[in-house]
């Protein structure tokens, strides 16, 4: 097992680009190394150590590897790009992209996470403590796919767009979510626990399961029988319609 | 400036009759010269077993404008491809079906490249596309300019008015600072106004009167009359649709008895990729290349390009506003129309062509029966379309294709059964040579726009002294079974050279001269401009939406133009 303890020792206003912070990039590393990891803060090229205090213990490969960051770091972004292994726990709140593009292991951040955090990811999970800003696990501007497998949990609320495109994988949001969740749906799983509006516009195939309130519904969905699941009931739409969609949608009833 | 003396190297230059003799090419300011007195300033470059050609030229490629812009704001996700820094001279690039201006300078330079036509300028948004011009560095560029939809061109068919017509053509040209004449989907595009398309050439055009067929003979005949130095460029009707085939060559039948006012073809058809199909839905859908190639084996009026297809991504762009919109719809995806006022219309459609789904697999094989079915290489250029069939930069693709059947072979063994029964391809041997290759990627180009009398296509003396320089032995390699090295070569010229000045080295781009801008002014006879102006200032007065006095290109838009003269009598 190794373990990397980050501690910020400096909080900077330029947003700093770190897709270099992953268990594949820290495995097997001393701590010299990893020290001198790059990281961008805007357009200046700078290190690791600049921001973060780092601790090793042990030296392992990907998957035994754990990095700890031990506080909040709100302009951090990218933090876990592409890992496929290993775990990372962000004792607060980060910056967007986290888990961008991932494809295995797991991301624990306790505190919030900003926009597009599992951007593109494939697999793994990330479980959010706390709220999750705009477009959780969406697709990247203009591509048609999001989210394509693994699992996201947002323990909090999520703002507008949440799995926009998402092609696969699972979204779980045990608090509200804002507008239009599951925006072109292409075959994710997204379940809210809170209220939301306009849910699965242009929703292609996968489904959506709402059991708070829905404020707005589009008119594109036809309704179905209702249907129970886990002793909950609920009226059952397919669409959307406007899309030539076959996409189940359930809100409490 | 410094002269510059190629030694030793395997000339092609199809224009001149030179077929891989091994020749000196000397080069004075920036021109060819027949020789020169060597001095200690003479730059000399041994080109022993290695190929020399032209500079390539692109006689249809969409490259700038609203349309290329528009499939720029559309696909943010292009530009995620194709990322290469700056370095010392050059500016960073990215991008793949559409790369940013500067990217489409360097890339075609780095294929060996020197001209480039953009094959779609509304009048009306030619100001963009030259602003766009103006920040592609390296290459010469010209544009052809919409007149199929038109509402001027449409009345002044109607009433017959050739002269008039011929007027507004000139005036069109330098109005936007164009070169030639496009006509895409004639009266399609006035028709989508109103949500309707026209389904074949005698069909009429809604409140105009005119046929499509029509509007093609009436421009073909201005275009003649004015001694325009290309031939009208034509998109067909019913592009896009199975069975279209027998329009294509119905409209090349069209044109079967109009003289040309030079030596040169009456029409060129363009992007056969998408004009060759038979059937008569999806479900049926079959090539129809050897129809076309037959017509063209028969006729020497008509001249076309491939607009070969490259499987991965494309975006889609044309002034044929209905076909995009029924694409989109076919296609479920996203998707963009313009309306260019009194003019024409447009669309954008990003897409993905496909392995194994038989239709992408037909189209792909359709461009290239096409241009090894028809015997005069001369007849037929190599294009993509770009990036409507695919990206420019994929052309080493295509030649290699051209060049081996063994690559054939081996590409549909990737593809689908479908493709094998309703094309031909499988069953044809050819295999073209490098002078065909030659002749397809410059001098046919240069000769179809009328530009070898102004220093394009060739290596004859007082010619342009652009010149690509390959890193491959004709003597040593056969292209037949060693495609892979054939494509290599072509992906990564040894030299290219723009005017006499080294641009690339090995791939990399070593200076970045601004091109030239070619644009056509014809003159007209004083009365037919009379009564032309007066119908356009009823025009603008009434239906534009900008003044007239706002409408032409200011010459400080056009970066280093060459005016070529052209008019009657």
């Amino acid at each position: 097992m190794q373990t990397v303890t980050l501690i910020p020792v400096m909080q900077s206003k330029i947003s700093i680009e770190a897709e270099t912070i992953t268990p594949n990039n820290f495995a097997g590393k001393t701590r010299e190394e990893i020290e001198n990891i790059t990281i961008w803060e805007g357009n200046h090229k700078t290190r690791l150590f600049e921001f973060f205090k780092i601790a090793l213990e042990g030296k392992d490969s990907p998957e035994n590897t754990k990095i700890i960051i031990n506080g909040s770091i709100p302009r951090v972004k990218r933090v876990g790009e592409g890992m496929t292994d290993g775990m990372i726990l962000i004792n607060g709140d980060v910056d967007m992209h986290v888990g961008a593009k991932m494809q295995g292991g797991v991301i624990t951040v306790k505190g919030n996470a900003d926009s597009w955090a599992g951007r593109e990811m494939k697999g793994g999970e990330i479980i959010i403590g706390g709220d999750a800003g705009y477009y959780l696990g969406a697709g990247y501007r203009g591509e048609s796919c999001g989210m394509r497998g693994g699992k996201i949990i947002v323990f909090g609320d999520v703002k507008d767009y949440a799995g926009e495109h998402i092609c696969g994988g699972e979204i779980l949001i045990k608090g509200s979510a804002g507008l239009m969740p599951g925006i072109s749906n292409n075959g994710g799983i997204i379940t809210i626990e809170g209220n939301t509006e306009i849910p699965g516009a242009e929703m292609k195939k996968g489904t959506i399961k709402i059991n708070g309130v829905v404020e707005t519904l589009v008119p594109s969905y036809k309704q179905e029988d209702d249907e129970e699941i886990d002793g909950i009931v609920y009226n059952k739409y397919t669409g959307d319609v406007v899309a030539g969609g076959k996409g189940s949608l359930y809100i409490k009833k | 400036m410094s002269e510059l003396l190629i030694k030793n190297g395997r000339v092609f230059d199809p224009i001149n009759s030179i077929n891989g003799d091994i020749m000196d090419i000397a080069i004075k300011n920036g021109k060819i010269v027949d020789d020169i007195s060597l001095s200690p300033d003479t730059k000399v470059i041994d080109a022993s077993s290695m190929i020399v050609m032209p500079g390539g030229v692109d006689a249809h490629s969409h490259i700038a404008g609203s349309k290329v812009n528009s499939g720029r704001i559309m696909c943010p996700n292009d530009s995620r491809s194709g990322i290469e820094k700056r370095t010392k001279i050059t500016r960073p690039c990215s991008g793949y079906t559409v790369p940013n201006t500067f990217a489409m300078g360097y890339r075609y330079a780095k294929l060996g490249y020197t001209t480039v036509f953009e094959a779609a300028i509304p009048i009306l948004h030619a100001r963009h596309t030259h602003e766009e011009f103006g920040d592609i560095p390296i290459i010469d560029k010209g544009g052809l300019v919409l007149f199929g939809s038109n509402w001027q061109v449409m009345e002044a068919v109607r009433e017959n008015d050739i002269e008039k017509l011929a007027a507004y053509i000139a005036w069109g040209l330098s109005a936007s600072r164009g070169y030639g004449v496009k006509i895409v989907n004639p009266g399609g595009g006035e028709a989508w106004g109103f949500g309707k398309n026209v389904s074949g050439l005698h069909d009429t055009v809604p409140n105009f009167d005119v046929t499509p067929a029509e509007i093609i003979t009436g421009l073909a005949k201005a275009n003649e009359m004015l001694h325009l130095p290309h031939s009208i460029h034509l998109h067909c009707n019913l592009l896009g649709k199975p069975g279209n085939y027998k329009t294509t060559i119905e409209t090349m039948k069209l044109l079967e008895n109009i003289k040309p006012s030079m030596d040169r073809q009456v029409v060129h058809i363009t992007h056969m990729t998408f004009n060759a199909w038979g059937g008569t839905n999806w479900g049926d859908f079959e090539s129809k290349a050897d129809a076309v190639a037959d017509y063209l084996n028969q006729h020497d009026h008509v001249t076309v390009d491939m607009g070969q297809l490259i499987f991965g991504n494309a975006t889609t762009m044309t002034a044929d506003g209905p076909m995009q919109y029924a694409n989109a719809r076919l296609l479920a995806t996203k998707w963009t129309n313009g309306d260019v006022e009194l003019e024409d219309a447009s669309g954008v459609v990003p897409l993905s062509y496909i392995r194994k789904m038989y239709i992408h697999d037909i189209m792909w094989a359709v461009g290239l029966e096409v241009a090894l079915l028809t015997k005069n290489p001369w007849q037929v250029l190599l294009t993509t379309d770009h990036p409507n069939g695919g990206p420019f930069v994929n052309y080493p693709e295509v030649i290699a294709l051209l060049m081996s059947a063994r690559k054939r072979e081996e590409e549909m063994l990737k593809l689908s059964n479908k493709m094998r029964d309703r094309t031909t391809l499988s069953g044809i041997e050819r295999e073209l040579d490098w002078y065909d290759i030659a002749i397809k990627t410059r001098a046919s180009h240069a000769k179809i726009l009328g530009l070898t009398d102004h220093g394009k296509g060739h290596l004859g003396a007082y010619a342009d002294a652009d010149v690509t320089i390959y890193h491959i032995n004709p003597d040593q390699v056969d292209a037949g079974r060693e495609h892979a090295t054939v494509k290599k070569a072509f992906e990564k010229p040894a030299y290219t050279i723009k005017d006499g000045e080294f641009v690339v080295r090995n791939g990399e781009i070593t200076a970045t001269p601004e091109g030239r801008t070619f644009w056509v002014n014809a003159s007209v006879p004083e009365e037919d401009n009379t009564r032309l102006m007066k119908d356009l200032r009823l025009k603008f007065r009434k239906y534009y939406s900008i003044n007239l006095a706002n409408y032409m290109v200011q010459d400080n838009y056009v970066k280093h133009p060459v005016v070529i003269k052209a008019g009657g009598s």
